[in-house]
């Protein structure tokens, strides 16, 4: 170094005190704004699941799970009742005696079945990621 | 005067061009995060020299640097060309018109937003039609040009520093 008076002593403070307050302020604005995008871009975005709703075993509706709608699915004891709302999915009534398939509430993957009307929701993810196959036998 | 000027900008053109082509050899985790270190030239440039000799030091580094890597007019060469263009037009702009408002840290945040703006835009119109897929991969761009561009920052920041206290100029220092 030809000049030692221009040498600065590098430490976490000097660095800190060398930046304005603006500039604090856009470093969190960002670095906030992006850690929470990470973790709500993939809640936010659809997925492109799809609601299967089967009467006795044969499919009877393949809707979008993107979809709002009620639709009333006719089974041998009557019509069920199956909503489908932001992204969830519910069975809101069914002719059944215990109202099991009620009383699960929403879904956002798995399967609600009314087995006295024979009917099941089945929600698909339209793509099917490794980490959803628990174990294939062969 | 004018060729004083000149010879600055092919100096420190080339040794955007050197840090851009070293940087561009060192494998990263993720193949597209780039470390940027080249901006601290521009930066540097763009506080001490003025806008017109970053935005051609940055011209020159984005043609020169594709040439040598084989990738003129390429894919490559049109995000780094969108990139770079964006990012010190909007450095040049802020620093213009509040130049107190954000040390070099600030300026080199925000280059490397529209840096990545700029290369998100381009990629949606010439290569990658799918808007969920870019707003996906968004917010982890944001985030890591967020930390190297703060990193740079820093540099640039003491690196000018250190060059007005000594009263050297760029050209001195080789």
């Amino acid at each position: 170094m030809r000049h030692p008076e221009s040498r600065t002593i590098l430490s976490l403070k000097t660095l800190f005190s060398i930046t304005t307050g603006a500039d604090r302020l856009l470093f969190l604005v960002l670095s906030t704004i992006s850690i929470l995008g990470i973790f709500f871009m993939r809640v936010l975005l659809p997925e492109g699941k799809t609601v299967h709703i089967d009467v006795n075993g044969s499919t009877a509706y393949v809707l979008p799970l993107e979809k709002d709608r009620t639709i009333s699915v006719a089974g041998p004891r009557g019509n069920t009742m199956v909503e489908i709302f932001g992204r969830r999915v519910r069975i809101v009534d069914s002719p059944c005696p215990g109202k099991l398939c009620v009383k699960q509430g929403w879904i956002q993957k798995g399967s609600l079945v009314c087995l006295p009307n024979s009917v099941t929701v089945l929600v698909e993810g339209s793509d099917t990621s490794p980490e959803e196959i628990d174990a294939i036998t062969r | 005067m004018q060729l004083r000027d000149r010879k600055r900008i092919a100096l420190l053109a080339a040794f955007a061009l050197g840090i851009h082509s070293i940087e561009s050899l060192v494998p990263t985790p993720i193949p597209w995060l780039r470390l940027g270190f080249a901006n601290i030239i521009t930066l540097v440039t763009l506080i001490l020299y003025g806008l017109y000799p970053a935005v051609m030091v940055t011209l020159i580094r984005v043609v020169l640097g594709s040439l040598f890597a084989g990738t003129f007019l390429g894919p490559g060469f049109l995000l780094s060309l969108g990139g770079g263009v964006a990012s010190i037009l909007s450095m040049g702009i802020i620093f213009m018109t509040f130049p107190r408002l954000f040390s070099a840290v600030g300026l080199s945040i925000i280059g490397a937003m529209t840096h990545n703006i700029g290369q998100l835009i381009i990629a949606y119109f010439f290569f990658v039609q799918r808007i969920e897929a870019l707003l996906l991969i968004a917010p982890l761009i944001v985030l890591l040009g967020t930390l190297t561009g703060t990193f740079n920052g820093f540099v640039s920041e003491l690196l000018v520093r250190n060059l007005q206290k000594s009263g050297q100029t760029i050209q001195n220092v080789t």
